[in-house]
């Protein structure tokens, strides 16, 4: 098998269950060399679990995952110095600093040659370099477990929730480094539960449900093949307006900004809905028509799986 | 074993540990200031004079006389309570626990009783069988009356034996077993070093297993290189680094204010070791039973303090009643003070090995069963 015919991540019907609880259900996928996959779902969907499997934090009740071709429950110590991680809600001993955190880490790593001052530039976290980790906010630590997950130059880096509790800004430098990471040819898994994160950096996602994996592919393959409207969206719209779009046929919804919001399936409803409001003189400030986003996909798969009546999994 | 992660982890406990002003305390301080207070309060034990309350109603030289025999050899302070006075009310409402009372006709009974007339011997008037009572009012709810009345007693029957003319049957002469005579305060420190080495290892194997698994470090730990081996080795290796550092600090505070005098050679070290293994490893088994980190920590405080006082460690067993002395002698923290006090005080070494030995089984067994028991991995 040649490097770029080898998959970086390998999962076979993976199952992990406690006691009662199934909470991986028979998943497969395959995560391919330098490509970004995100793994998305809401929470206790079974997204922490299925990586922390993978990263080799937890074994598998049943499957196989292999991981840079090794496999995860053989290879462990084999595997460890050619990933990194970040799990969800980093912590690290409270009374040492930002370098001194940074350095142990790479010395666990036997890493001597480790950029300790490129690592903190890179997560943005300069003027921090000397504060006691007790001491940083929930996304400061974040920022530094995204160091962390890097000292030793991983070929495959696992994020799980990296975004969680930063603020806008920090999100986006945090999206900076995934895109840098990719293009430093690094296969990056990242899980998260905000799928407009996964739908802007991910090359590949899978969207996990109840333990299952319900859809994947490249964010556009999932809007066209599962969204099935446009969206439009009236802003500040009349008052009438919510009456009128109903009586020619669609179901419209309100928000609080006097927003209407209609999901149309072909272009010509929304003229339809135009010459509706024009001829009652009904006005609105501007009008918006967008694909689906990922969310609209995430909403729409799901709810159908429980329809279709796929097995109780929680 | 890396050494390289070793002392990654060595570095990073002893930076958390400085930092961290309460635990420095604990481990050092705390033990210092058990130290400076017993020490303190024993310091002149051998020398201890009893505080005695007399109301003397005879009023006479000869009564006055016996005030003075029960000072002179120094075992009493007497104070004069006035015979105008209640002697039992006086006794509550100074809140004493003894005062001895002197009868009236004192004098004229020993006079008698000697033979005296005027300060002349007469056999005539000579009454062997004269005597007086005295009266010991005393509190009964006092822990401390009964080796006072014990030692009160012990003077007036020396008084007697003087009086009856006659040498002693019985003599007694002393033959210590120790080289020299030690203090309180010498037989004290070896059980603080003792009892320091085991509340700093059980917390620290609490705190390792138990508080970290809980934030989440095991769990982005257990994704580096690090083993479980690498982990357990370094933190043995700190619990003994701060076992040493508490130690030093309570022996150089015992021999700058009290003058100690210890001897300090392999043993010492041994135990040390040997204790943190027993320690940490009832720490880890604790961590085991109670997963919380807060129920682990009040496991090891029920283990540890009703411990340090069946021990040993504060103050002698032959002071507890016979089933509790049974107790103490299946605890490990017996054999760290006895093994201490043995090597250091005693300088017994046939003793030390044997209480070595003893804790080395011990600590084999719970560290063993400890590793086994943990775990690296999370969900299991």
């Amino acid at each position: 098998m040649t490097k770029d015919s080898e998959p970086a991540i390998d999962v076979e019907h993976l199952t992990k269950r406690y006691d009662d609880l199934l909470a991986v259900d028979d998943v497969s996928f395959t995560v391919r060399l330098g490509e970004l996959f995100a793994f998305v779902g809401p929470n206790g969907a079974g997204k922490t679990t299925t990586v922390e499997i993978i990263d080799t934090i937890r074994t598998p009740t049943s499957g196989t995952v292999r991981l840079l071709g090794m496999d995860v429950t053989k290879r462990k110590r084999d595997i460890l110095p050619r990933i990194g991680v970040l799990p969800q809600g980093f912590t690290s001993f409270d009374r040492i600093t930002v370098t001194e955190t940074i350095q142990y880490y790479s010395r666990l790593f036997s890493c001597r040659n480790t950029d300790i001052e490129g690592l903190i530039e890179l997560v943005n976290l300069e003027d921090k370099s000397k504060e006691l980790f007790q001491n940083l906010s929930g996304g400061l630590k974040q920022r530094l477990g995204i160091a962390v997950a890097l000292v030793n130059d991983p070929e495959v880096v696992f994020l799980d929730e990296p975004t969680t509790g930063l603020d806008p800004r920090a999100r986006r430098e945090v999206w900076e480094v995934m895109v840098d990471l990719k293009k430093k040819g690094k296969t990056v898994f990242l899980t998260t539960h905000y799928m407009e994160e996964a739908e802007l950096l991910a090359d590949t996602v899978a969207i996990i449900s109840k333990g299952q994996v319900v859809a994947m592919g490249s964010p556009e393959e999932l809007i066209q093949g599962n969204a099935k409207c446009l969206v439009l969206t009236l802003k500040s719209a009349d008052e009438r307006a919510l009456e009128i779009v109903r009586a020619v046929g669609f179901e419209p919804v309100q928000d609080d900004h006097k927003n209407i919001t209609v999901n149309v399936e072909h272009p010509s409803d929304v003229r339809k809905i135009l010459n509706a409001l024009t001829d009652a003189e009904a006005s609105f400030l501007t009008l918006d028509l967008r694909k689906p986003s990922l969310e609209a996909v995430f909403l729409e798969l799901t709810g159908e799986a429980l329809r279709q009546g796929s097995a109780e999994t929680v | 074993m890396s050494p390289d992660v070793i002392r990654a982890n060595l570095v990073v406990s002893l930076k958390s540990f400085y930092r961290e002003k309460s635990a420095v305390f604990f481990t050092i301080a705390f033990p210092i200031i058990l130290i400076l207070v017993f020490g303190t309060i024993f310091m002149n034990q051998d020398n201890v004079s009893l505080d005695l309350h007399v109301q003397d109603l005879d009023q006479t030289t000869s009564s006055a006389q016996l005030l003075k025999t029960l000072e002179l050899d120094g075992r009493f302070k007497i104070a004069t309570v006035d015979p105008a006075v209640s002697a039992t009310q006086y006794a509550r409402d100074n809140k004493l626990n003894l005062v001895l009372v002197i009868p009236m006709g004192y004098q004229k009974a020993l006079l008698q009783r000697l033979g005296l007339v005027g300060g002349v011997p007469s056999a005539a008037f000579r009454n062997s069988n004269a005597s007086v009572t005295v009266t010991y009012i005393y509190d009964a709810s006092s822990s401390s009356v009964s080796p006072k009345m014990q030692t009160l007693q012990s003077a007036l029957g020396a008084v007697n034996q003087g009086m009856s003319g006659e040498p002693p049957f019985i003599r007694s002469a002393d033959i210590s077993i120790l080289a020299r005579k030690f203090r309180f305060i010498e037989f004290f420190v070896p059980g603080i070093i003792a009892m320091s080495v085991m509340t700093s290892s059980l917390s620290g194997a609490v705190n390792m297993n138990a508080e970290l698994r809980q934030k989440g470090v095991i769990r982005k730990l257990s994704t580096t290189p690090i083993t479980h081996g690498d982990w357990v080795l370094s933190n043995i290796l700190y619990q003994v680094i701060l076992a040493v550092i508490s130690a030093t600090a309570i022996l150089l505070v015992s021999y700058a204010v009290f003058n100690v005098s210890l001897r300090i050679d392999v043993w010492l070290p041994t135990f040390i070791v040997l204790e943190v293994f027993a320690f940490a490893g009832i720490g880890m088994i604790l961590t085991r039973v109670a997963k919380e980190a807060e129920s682990a920590m009040a496991a090891a405080n029920a283990i540890m303090y009703p411990m340090m006082f069946l021990s040993g460690s504060f103050f002698p067993l032959e002071m507890m009643p016979g089933f509790l002395q049974k107790i103490a002698r299946i605890l490990p923290l017996y054999y760290g003070n006895e093994g201490l006090r043995s090597a250091m005080v005693l300088a017994d070494n046939m003793a030390a090995l044997r209480c070595s030995a003893i804790i080395g089984v011990f600590a084999t067994v719970v560290f063993v069963v400890g590793i086994m028991t943990t775990t690296w991995e999370e969900g299991k």
